[in-house]
């Protein structure tokens, strides 16, 4: 059964018991309803509710409700620069749309993540080659990715995690150790034992992650489930932006190493806009701006990041209060359908509460999901409830809720 | 679950069941209340043998009269998988039902995988630990031994015939290995212990041979009742394996083999005169009163009876011409002489059996009743003459199996003597072969003498050519499709190469460079977009070998191993086996690789390529039978005259078979996914392409058709990508594919 009333549906569920096996199968299987042709001329079934559905389901099995999360990441991205990733089928060349992916991924990590640390390695030639170190500077990692974007030869993945797992045994043990393997190529060359690096990555507590672009490949999903990552592959660009993405909140933590600890952190005052000072990170004279060390007053130019001199955290504190929204979510909203949705009050619920447009309800001319708040009881449209979870972070209901007078009525 | 169809109450082991499993029930037990013979298809992967054990076993819980299930399996390999499925169920049935669950199953093999005698297991062939058994078993080494402690024999085999002859077994499932570790504890030898279980069991497991092959059918056979329930698994080419078990190929070296056997028994016979010669008159009175009357002999000298052999022939006495050994003897003699004159032939001959036996009576003076008796006259002197190392005397019985079979049948046979191999005319290598052209003959007895039938595969179509060719009339034959949750099939049929030049194996095209240049940029486009397996199937060893010699002189195989690594299939097993195991391990460690195999061989038949072991299978070609063989030719002319079948349906039909089994090795679990390429132009033709099994014609869409190797490069690169996707295993939604106990009883009702 494709149609919208998959599950709520008990009239027709009754009605069914009466009818024979056979008429039934059709009268569940309206499929045809659905069909709509695409492109390459094959019928596909097209049911916005149901995609809505499906992309909810994905996101709400990514934020589940009170999971622990690493606020503090070391990221390697493995990014493959092989010869596969010269290929055509993603335009300009997969290279190409890595390289802007990357690009947005990099600022979306420090943007949630501003506690954390990211470096670059590239595979080509069969080798792996660290790109840039660790480090809390977006701008750094984007200018040395596009400085080197070519691709020739073979892939190989043993190379780069042993490449990383060297790398990120260093860091403290507080943070979560992580990598990303942004992987064109459809095969690995290794010259050793991959299934043993696989092993060593698992006893470091290295979470490996792979977004692929061609296919699914066997090893990068034992990768993957050894490690605990999690594997995608995509199917546009689009689609690939989207599961690079997807890693940019952080991951859930895992239970052996959830443990609680606390870090030094400092929080630096911009500089005096007239004054010069010589900057750390690059060396240069610099005049005005960037922010200055609380703990050795040196300046340094951008935030998040490490203080080059005392090795101080250094943050802002829009920073960190971004990173809370990880372990105070917005509740999941819930979806209303069937009957539920029409319990007399749809009245009052024409409109959804964060953008006024008209809400989808049984035989209305909107089709797509119609969604609740568990909090504040406010309806939303499907695109409300995107951007409520994935940018917001704050529930439009329950802030006015609490901005008028009914706070009391939340406690309860 | 337990559910009821109709008044039989079914126990399947699992909580779910497929729709596909339940209709497939459904059909089994009409023909089962019909007590009719039945055809059924169903792909691989959807739980054929746990359906039709639960079915079949249920049915004898409920109706005691029937007699055992007898399934048959073509590898040992498959025959360990049927008993462990047959394990769950017990274990099922026992929780359900408690005393009454009445299972007891075995796997039933040779000597060679059931023996574990220390020596004589270790013999490398099944000939060689049967006679090495039977020089430790037979009743006169057995009879000396009791007072000359020096002669060996089996400690397992006394061990049985002390005391396992009469024990009681338990009930349960023995696989082989259950068999073998119960014979080491006990003290007993598995192999008879197995034979004498037989009469115990209500299911029993074996090889196909048990039921079709005169040579090693027989007694085990006979001892089965009418009301069984035969099943064929994996029986989609059961016509050929008929066909080979009443075949017969004699060469210069079998003919002197049984010259050297013939003097050897003369020395026998001799000797015997001398010191016993009661036996030799024993026998003499034996085979007077007919063959029979073998059903004396004590248990490890009776021989495999023929069940090819009309039952008159049992009844009937041996004729006075070879009674006595000496006669007999000299009456092989004389045909190996007339069989010798024969090869010697500088060109091909070819006859039916009446004229072989004219030519044969007048020449040699051997009349047709004479040679049906030679099989078992034959092996009635072995054993007088205490003969135990009955492999050295494998020439001469082969002569014996041809002299009965030419004996008995008169038509759908036919003799062809070939003075060089057709490929290598320069090399004298004179054969002599008795092709049996007609696949009924050897199933002939197993549909009459067994109340129900059952044929079943995953690709038997079109399903109504194997009642003609088998000769029967199945009360049921259906063709079932799979419930899929999404659409992990993805069959493309290829006939134009990148240049939109059309791509085949047909004779006037396979040499041609273009063609052979298309066919490797598609396997080096597809290599490049497909991870992991790639499994390449060709038409025949000779054109696999050719086509990859010009690839690699066009340097398109080094190409495409830059990509995968590459091995190929020989005629050497061991060898292959050894390829085989490379490369699953370079698909495990993420290499890729590509595995290069010939239609009708080995792998084709028997090895699985499922998960990442063969994400792709392209079966370049249409693998049609070598039409030049003489062998076929006959056989066509055979069918064409006697079950109006026409030459080109059946040659269709054998290479679509073999082709749809060739590409079927990539899907063996719904789970799993794959893509298969037809590439050959004749695909796109309806009379090929209808002959598919339903269940690849389902998933084959019209945009699928007639595409060249680019169009078919972007479906398998969209098709990869939509499969890597995550998906909900039981279904979306409703489109059920997974019914459990309350939804089937909603359906009955
Ligand atoms: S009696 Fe059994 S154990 Fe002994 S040699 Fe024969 S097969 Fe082997
Ligand atoms: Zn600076
Ligand atoms: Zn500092
Ligand atoms: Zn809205
Ligand atoms: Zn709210």
């Amino acid at each position: 059964m494709l149609s919208v009333e998959d599950d709520g549906d008990v009239e027709a569920e009754e009605a069914g018991r009466d009818m024979e096996a056979y008429e039934r199968a059709y009268a569940d299987d309206r499929s045809w309803e659905d069909l709509q042709e695409d492109e390459s001329g094959r019928l596909r079934v097209v049911d916005v509710a149901q995609q809505q559905r499906q992309h909810r389901k994905r996101v709400a099995a990514m934020a589940g409700a009170h999971i622990q999360r690493g606020i503090i990441r070391y990221l390697y991205l493995l990014v493959d620069l092989s010869r596969a990733a010269g290929e055509m089928d993603f335009r300009p060349s997969r290279m190409g749309v890595v390289a802007n992916c990357v690009e947005a991924f990099v600022r979306e990590f420090f943007d949630q993540n501003p506690l954390s640390h990211l470096g670059i390695i590239t595979l080509h030639n069969g080798v792996a080659q660290c790109l840039t170190d660790l480090s809390g500077s977006p701008e750094t990692h984007i200018r040395a990715l596009r400085a080197n974007l070519e691709c020739a030869g073979d892939a190989s993945i043993q190379n780069a995690i042993d490449l990383a797992r060297g790398l990120l045994c260093q860091i403290p043990t507080y943070a979560h150790r992580e990598t990303l393997l942004i992987f064109s190529a459809l095969s690995t060359c290794d010259p050793g034992d991959i299934l043993e690096a696989v092993r060593r990555c698992k006893d470091a507590n290295i979470r490996c992650s792979v977004v692929g672009l061609a296919a699914e490949i066997y090893i990068c999903k034992l990768l993957c489930e050894q490690t605990g990552g999690n594997y995608s592959v995509a199917t546009s660009e689009t689609h690939l932006k989207d599961l690079i993405m997807e890693h940019a909140p952080p991951p859930p933590v895992l239970a052996e190493s959830a443990v609680a600890s606390l870090v030094r952190m400092g929080f630096p005052q911009r500089g005096a806009e007239d004054a010069v000072a010589l900057c750390v990170c690059h060396g240069e004279v610099k005049m005005g701006g960037g922010y200055i060390c609380p703990c050795c007053k040196a300046r340094v130019c951008e935030l998040p990041t490490e203080c080059h001199i005392c090795g101080l955290m250094l943050v802002s504190s829009p920073h960190l209060a971004r990173s809370y929204h990880h372990l105070f979510p917005v509740p999941h909203f819930e979806e209303l359908e069937g009957t539920a949705m029409a319990n007399g009050r749809e009245s009052e619920f024409k409109l959804c509460y964060g953008c006024q447009q008209k809400l989808p309800f049984p035989g209305g001319e909107v089709s797509g999901v119609r969604l609740v708040c568990p909090r504040c009881r406010q309806h939303f449209c499907y695109d409300c409830d995107l951007y409520i979870h994935e940018s917001l972070h704050n529930c439009p209901g329950c802030e006015s809720i609490s901005s008028t007078s009914s706070l009391p009525d939340l406690q309860n | 679950m337990k559910f009821k169809i109709d008044d039989l109450t079914v126990y399947f082991p699992y909580e779910f069941i497929y729709p596909e499993q339940y209709e497939y029930m459904l059909e089994l037990k009409r023909a089962l209340d019909a007590k009719g013979h039945c055809l059924l298809e169903m792909p691989t992967g959807t739980g054929k043998t746990i359906t039709l054990l639960s079915l079949i076993t249920s049915y004898q819980l409920k109706h005691q009269k029937m007699g055992k299930l007898i399934y048959c399996t073509r590898t040992v390999h498959e025959m360990e998988k049927v008993l462990d499925e047959l394990r769950t169920l017990q274990a099922y049935q026992e929780k359900e039902l408690g005393k009454e669950a009445k299972m007891m199953a075995l796997g039933l093999s040779s000597r060679k995988n059931l023996c574990i005698h220390p020596q004589v297991s270790g013999e490398g062939s099944r000939e060689s630990v049967d006679a090495g058994c039977r020089k430790l078993t037979a009743s006169w080494v057995r009879a000396i031994a009791v007072d000359n402690p020096n002669v060996e024999t089996c400690g397992f085999f006394e061990g049985y015939e002390r005391d396992g002859a009469n024990a009681l077994l338990p009930q349960g499932v023995y696989t082989l290995h259950d068999l073998r570790t119960f014979g080491r504890q006990k003290g007993w030898c598995p192999y008879f212990l197995a034979r004498h279980m037989i009469q115990f069991a209500n299911v029993v497991v074996y090889n196909y041979q048990y039921l079709l092959d005169p040579k090693v059918s027989g007694i085990i056979s006979r001892e089965m009742e009418k009301e069984c329930v035969v099943v064929f698994d994996e029986a989609h080419n059961i016509d050929n394996v008929c066909i080979e078990a009443l075949s017969v190929n004699i060469r210069q070296q079998t003919l002197d083999g049984a010259t050297r056997n013939l003097s050897k028994v003369t020395q026998l016979i001799e000797k015997f005169k001398t010191t016993d010669a009661n036996r030799l008159r024993e026998e003499y009175n034996r085979l007077v009163e007919g063959l029979a009357q073998r059903g004396n002999l004590p248990g490890t000298d009776t021989w495999l009876a023929n069940p090819a052999l009309p039952d008159d022939i049992l009844r009937e006495s041996v004729p006075g011409n070879i009674r006595r050994a000496e006669h007999f003897v000299s009456f092989l003699k004389r045909l190996v002489q007339y069989l010798k004159g024969r090869l010697q032939t500088e060109q091909v001959e070819s006859e039916g059996p009446v004229s072989f036996l004219n030519s044969l009576q007048s020449q040699a003076g051997i009349d047709q009743k004479t040679l049906k008796f030679c099989y078992d006259r034959l092996h009635s002197l072995l054993l007088t003459l205490e003969v135990t190392d009955t492999d050295e005397f494998m020439h001469i019985q082969c002569v014996c199996d041809f002299a009965t079979l030419v004996g008995t049948y008169t038509r759908g046979f036919s003799i062809i003597i070939e003075p060089y191999d057709e490929r290598m005319p320069n090399v004298p290598d004179p054969v002599l072969q008795l092709s049996c052209l007609d696949a009924s003959l050897a199933i002939k007895p197993v549909f009459e003498r067994f109340q129900s039938v059952v044929i079943t595969s995953g690709t038997l179509s079109p399903i109504d050519l194997y009642p003609r060719l088998l000769n029967f009339n199945p009360v049921i034959s259906r063709s079932f499709e799979m419930s899929l949750t999404r659409d992990c099939l993805c069959p493309m049929i290829l006939t134009r190469g990148s240049d939109q030049l059309p791509v085949s194996t047909k004779f006037d095209m396979r040499s041609d460079p273009g063609v052979v240049r298309n066919y490797g940029r598609l396997l080096l486009e597809m290599v490049g977009a497909v991870p992991d397996g790639v499994v390449c199937f060709f038409v025949s060893y000779s054109y696999m070998d050719g086509i990859v010699n010009s690839w690699n002189e066009m340097g398109i195989l080094q190409e495409v191993m830059q990509h995968k690594l590459v091995f190929i299939e020989t005629q050497d097993v061991v060898e292959t086996t050894l390829a085989l195991d490379n490369y699953r391990r370079a698909c495990d460690c993420g290499r890729g690789a590509v595995f290069f195999s010939v239609a009708r061989g080995k792998v084709a038949e028997g090895i699985d390529f499922d998960r990442h072991y063969g994400r792709l299978v392209i079966m370049f070609g249409v693998p049609f039978q070598f039409t030049l063989s003489r062998i076929l030719r006959a056989r066509l002319e055979y069918l064409r005259d006697t079950f109006q079948i026409n030459e080109n349906d059946f040659l269709t039909f054998d290479a679509v078979r073999q082709a749809a089994q060739c590409v079927g090795r990539v899907i063996r679990s719904k789970s799993d996914y794959g893509m298969m390429i037809f590439a050959d132009k004749r695909y796109n033709r309806h009379d090929k392409r209808s002959k598919l099994p339903a269940w690849i014609l389902s998933h084959l869409r019209d945009a699928h058709l007639n595409l060249s190797t680019d169009m078919s490069l972007y479906i398998a690169r969209e098709f990869l990508r939509r499969m890597a996707q995550p998906y909900d295993k039981t279904g979306a939604g409703a489109r059920m594919t997974l019914l459990c106990q309350a939804d089937l009883e909603k359906m009955n009702t």
